[in-house]
């Protein structure tokens, strides 16, 4: 019962130090709530279109033009004018002003006209995959209509084949899962913002921690906002803080911001929930394992903000996990916002539930229980450490509960 | 004056490990850590089931193409279509192919059957990938059974070519035909991370000497210049920056051998440039913010929006143009500019030119807050 009580006091000062402190309001509010947003206003045009295209035609025949009418109509190419030569070309390449160049050969009509295979050239420029993607997309949709449209009236002119054989004796069908706009922000958002929810979190518990520490330093070994409790009733204590203010902040970030910018969104929050709770579980111990890492106040952005970047390539967003050595592999799966990530795209545009997404979901409440035997650990040396520093400074030997209030005021009103 | 700062400086860098760490340890790491892991440049071997209802020497020669090629890889028999969609929703493939019951039948009889392929688009890269796959399966199934009948009645082989596809399209993906990751990602993200760190431990390192109230001294030092205390500071971080910089561009340029198509010249001195701009955009936000935990929370805010604003993968001509102006206002977006032009197009200096002005205009921006900053270090208070 008494356990129970400290544990209450520990959660109590903990949101008190939440809900004083401007930079640590900005970490678990600030961010998980204006990035979102940030992200999807970046990426929310979703699908690169009409890209500027310069045309070299060397052929200058109806066929020709044929083509460039064909290719300037799809979704991804805008023509933005012919070039004389592949030169004039290069320099509006040089100049930004086109991404690809179509060069079509001067026996283009010629060689349709014989029967034979005629090849026209695409180049694009590289800088950018999507670029790239999306052009060739538009080209091979082009060249299969082409294909189809002469095949036809060859074969209907030739008669070499009656009518038995009608365009190709086998129809392919691409279907799309998930992600079926294939846009960017749809792709990229789900997976962010389970980034987010993370990396906003520790940023936080680090600062906190950070902040206690700096406390300690001016106060001759004493932090005097620190609640004593023992290393469980504190280390769960303060989880029960950072889970009460990530409950709802998840809710918005997997419910709410779908729903604003139509992001695929096929799970319910009753699909998330399990996966969202025992990830934000084993993010808050992973803080307070992390905490040993941050010296003072500030310090916690040097360490925690460039592990974003980390993170992210880690997740297997953008390089899939499948293609990762072993090494590389097993690290990633240490980290709660990869394991986290998997399961919760599938969920959000997959439509999965728990029971597919089963490895994923253990192994978070595996990671919970790593971070928090690491996080107790962690506390119970610390303290060990410190009681012992206390008994050679006699002025942190005791302090009762009334002169550590009078402390806590004094602080209070220096911040 | 300037030796005695810079002295100074050096001794301050080296007496604590934070600065090493992030000066050296995080950089260098990173870059092996994003090199090492996409060592491969491309992603192949996809995990992908097959659906095979018909089960018929036609559809097991699909199957058997469909596991030789390389983007693909099968690793699941999946009992029906709906085993299949069950191990996508689990994560286990990222796509399947699907064959249906009388496949053969048709096909033969001249029927048109249909040869069906899902990929999961939820993680982009495994998806598109298993998409090529699949698709260039599909159609040179149907192109091989078209040439088998069309042989079989008479006409040469090279005829049927020409009608199958009288129109080609041969796409040259300029400076990286091989469509590598690595030479993609790497030479803009590692850039990005090091003016992350730079800004960061800038604006650490300035609002440091305010906190602890050090910065009286390091005023006095520069008998109250602001211009050259700040100089003294900086200087041993932009040789230090510059130099891991430049490590970084050696091991994938020199040692990996991704494209450079200029004078090694041009990207060191884009380097130099980069890490100095950073340094001048993180003094800049520090003189206007000169409070160390708000000026660190605005250049990690802007530091990691970089890494989407400045374009490295969604082009920023395209997105709304109200967000894409930001994207000049970040010194990685000129570094990068001048990456794609020199090292990867290797198109003549002249043109990137106004991207080597823009990172020197951002040399200018400390120079608009020096006094502003100078009267806060000389009554150093810290507001946490």
């Amino acid at each position: 019962m008494n356990w129970i009580k400290r544990l209450f006091r520990v959660w109590r000062r903990e949101t008190r130090l939440v809900f004083t402190d401007i930079g640590v309001l900005l970490f678990f509010f600030g961010l998980p709530i204006a990035y979102p947003i940030v992200y999807t206003l970046i990426y929310n045009p979703e699908v690169v279109k009409k890209m500027d295209t310069v045309v070299v035609d060397n052929s200058r025949s109806a066929e020709s033009r044929e083509l460039v009418r064909e290719l300037g109509a799809t979704q991804s190419i805008n023509v933005i004018g012919y070039a004389s030569d592949i030169n004039e070309a290069k320099r509006a390449w040089h100049e930004k002003k086109c991404y690809g160049v179509i060069e079509i050969p001067a026996d283009y009509a010629r060689k349709l006209g014989r029967g034979e295979q005629a090849v026209a050239s695409f180049y694009c420029d590289m800088s950018l995959l999507l670029r790239y993607r999306q052009y060739l997309f538009s080209i091979t949709d082009v060249q299969m209509n082409e294909t189809l449209r002469i095949t036809s009236q060859r074969l209907s002119q030739g008669g070499l084949i009656t009518s038995t054989i009608e365009g190709l004796p086998v129809n392919s069908q691409a279907n799309f899962l998930g992600d079926v706009t294939q846009g960017f922000a749809s792709f990229v958002m789900p997976g962010i913002v389970v980034l987010i929810l993370q990396q906003s979190m520790l940023l936080g518990i680090t600062m906190i921690a950070g902040t206690s520490r700096d406390r300690r330093r001016r106060n001759g070994g004493v932090d005097p906002l620190d609640y004593n409790a023992g290393p469980l009733a504190t280390v769960l204590g303060k989880s029960l803080c950072y889970m009460m203010v990530y409950i709802p902040l998840a809710y918005y970030i997997l419910e709410i911001i779908p729903y604003m910018f139509a992001l695929p969104h096929v799970g319910t929050f009753w699909n998330f929930m399990p996966v969202v709770f025992v990830f934000l579980l084993a993010t808050t111990f992973l803080g307070q394992t992390l905490q040993i890492f941050v010296r003072e106040r500030e310090s916690s952005l040097l360490v925690i903000v460039f592990t974003s970047v980390v993170f992210l390539f880690l997740s297997g967003l953008t390089w899939p996990r499948y293609a990762f050595n072993k090494f590389w592999y097993m690290i990633s799966e240490l980290i709660p916002s990869t394991l986290g990530m998997e399961a919760l795209i599938r969920i959000n545009s997959n439509g999965s539930t728990i029971s597919h997404l089963g490895h994923y979901y253990w192994g978070l409440w595996a990671l919970t229980g790593l971070y928090f035997v690491t996080a107790v650990a962690l506390r119970y040396f610390a303290q060990g450490r410190r009681s012992q520093g206390d008994a050679v400074v006699p002025v942190s030997e005791s302090h009762p509960d009334n002169e550590c209030q009078r402390r806590e005021g004094a602080e209070m009103g220096e911040i | 004056m300037l030796l005695q700062i810079i002295k100074r400086e050096l001794r301050r860098l080296t007496s604590r490990k934070i600065y090493i760490f992030m000066m050296l340890i995080v950089p260098v790491g990173f870059t092996f850590f994003f090199l090492n892991l996409m060592g491969e440049g491309l992603p192949l071997k996809i995990p992908v089931g097959v659906v095979d209802l018909d089960r018929t020497s036609l559809s097991r020669k699909v199957c058997r193409s469909l596991n030789a090629s390389e983007l693909i890889d099968i690793t699941a028999d999946a009992e029906s279509f709906h085993d299949a969609i069950e191990k996508v929703k689990g994560g286990e493939i990222y796509g399947f192919f699907y064959i249906p019951s009388d496949f053969q039948k048709k096909a033969i009889g001249g029927e048109t059957p249909t040869l069906s392929f899902y990929s999961n688009m939820t993680i982009f890269v495994p998806g598109s990938l298993s998409f090529k796959g699949f698709k260039t399966i599909a159609v040179s199934t149907s192109g091989g059974i078209v040439k088998t009948t069309l042989v079989g009645m008479g006409a040469n082989e090279q005829t049927v070519g020409a009608m199958l596809q009288p129109v080609v399209i041969r796409s040259h993906p300029l400076n990286n035909p091989w469509l590598n990751y690595a030479i993609y990602l790497s030479p803009s993200f590692i850039p990005c991370l090091l003016a992350l760190i730079v800004l960061l431990m800038t604006v650490f390192s300035i609002c440091q000497e305010n906190k602890t109230g050090t910065s009286v001294e390091w005023l006095r030092m520069a008998r109250g210049n602001m211009a050259v205390a700040l100089a003294g500071k900086l200087l041993p971080q932009t040789v230090i920056f510059t130099s891991v910089g430049v490590a970084m561009q050696a091991v994938m340029f020199g040692f990996l051998g991704f494209p450079l198509n200029c004078h090694p010249l041009n990207m060191i001195f884009a380097m130099l440039l980069l890490v100095m701009a950073c340094q001048a955009f993180a003094t800049f936000i520090a003189e206007m913010l000169p409070n160390l935990r708000i000026a660190m929370s605005i250049v990690s805010l802007t530091g990691i929006l970089c890494f989407s604003i400045a374009g490295f993968s969604f082009p920023v001509e395209k997105m709304y143009g109200g967000v894409a102006i930001f994207s000049y206002l970040v010194p990685i977006r000129y570094y990068f500019l001048i990456y794609i032009d020199q090292a990867l197009n290797g198109i003549p200096l002249y043109y990137s030119r106004f991207y080597y002005i823009a990172l020197l205009a951002f040399l200018l921006l400390p120079a608009l807050g020096l006094r502003r900053l100078a009267k806060r270090l000389e009554n150093p208070v810290y507001v946490p």
